[in-house]
């Protein structure tokens, strides 16, 4: 029972699912589902397609450096079995995974620190731009803001005798 | 009368010719290019006499996987684009691996254990 990642997306593969591709010099390549395998036979490069780890990870998309990776990690020397390691791993599996999904945000917030700013900035600029489709030039020089003035629009009410006069059957 | 040919396919008759074939199915992956190249000198092998290939399989060029019959047209395939597009694509970063592939999704590199005494 061994969880593999897709050699395209990597993303988890389970038991059961997917598709393994053994090269005539004994290399493996797992893709989960055929979506990746089909990019893989087209040759695609998993760095340039924007959807996959691989392109989030070398455009600094996602947290590539952190101590809990660590962890989980193949490893190729079995380990004796010791029963009082083996629990307290099993304690400490959600902890190590509460930390990693905290630092995971930590990162996704820094890197949108600078977005609202950016965004004010781009939507000033289009005001300042974009002024004469609404407001004429001439009207400008009166009045410089980059606001509309209010307008007052007549309501009439209608008569009250009309309204209460009951249905004719 | 007129009318198409239910089985005519042109896009198969067009991706079946001998070249695109060979680009699809026979190339070497990029990956085995790149180690080939990076191999140090004293590593590489003279080429193998091979009667099966053109040229006893010594005029080979090893971006492209391909074996010439002789010195003169394997030089004339050096000046191609095709080649030089190959050469840059080479000199270029590494190819894609399952290791990054492990990386990227977040596990560490793998641990081999300790290294075992040589006897």
């Amino acid at each position: 029972m061994r969880l593999e990642k897709c050699w395209f997306c990597s993303s988890t593969t389970y038991p059961g699912h997917g598709i393994q591709f053994v090269r005539n010099d004994a290399k493996i390549f797992r893709f989960c589902r055929s979506k990746c395998h089909k990019n893989f036979k087209m040759k695609r490069n998993p760095r340039k397609v924007k959807w996959t780890k691989a392109y989030r990870r070398v455009h600094g998309k996602d947290m590539t450096q952190d101590s809990t990776f660590e962890f989980e990690r193949k490893r190729n020397r079995p380990e004796r079995y010791d029963r009082n390691l083996a629990e307290n791993v099993l304690k400490a599996i959600p902890k190590i995974d509460k930390i990693r999904v905290a630092r995971e945000e930590k990162h996704h917030k820094n890197r949108m620190k600078g977005k609202k700013q950016k965004l004010h900035m781009e939507a000033v600029r289009e005001l300042e731009q974009g002024i004469s489709l609404v407001k004429a030039p001439s009207v400008l020089q009166k009045d410089p803001f980059l606001t509309l003035p209010k307008i007052k629009v007549g309501v009439s009410q209608q008569q009250q005798s009309e309204e209460n006069h009951p249905m004719e059957e | 009368m007129g009318g198409k040919c239910p089985h005519r396919n042109v896009k198969k008759r067009r991706y079946s010719h001998k070249t695109a074939r060979r680009t699809k199915f026979e190339l070497k992956g990029d990956d085995m290019v790149y180690a080939q190249l990076n191999k140090p000198d004293e590593e590489r092998a003279p080429l193998p006499l091979d009667e099966d290939l053109p040229g006893m399989g010594q005029y080979y060029c090893l971006h492209c996987d391909r074996y010439f019959s002789n010195v003169a047209v394997r030089d004339e395939h050096f000046k191609t684009k095709r080649h030089k597009k190959r050469i840059k694509q080479m000199m270029g970063p590494a190819p894609h691996t399952q290791l990054d592939a492990d990386v990227a999704a977040g596990m560490g590199m793998p641990d081999n254990g300790p290294k075992l005494m040589s006897m």
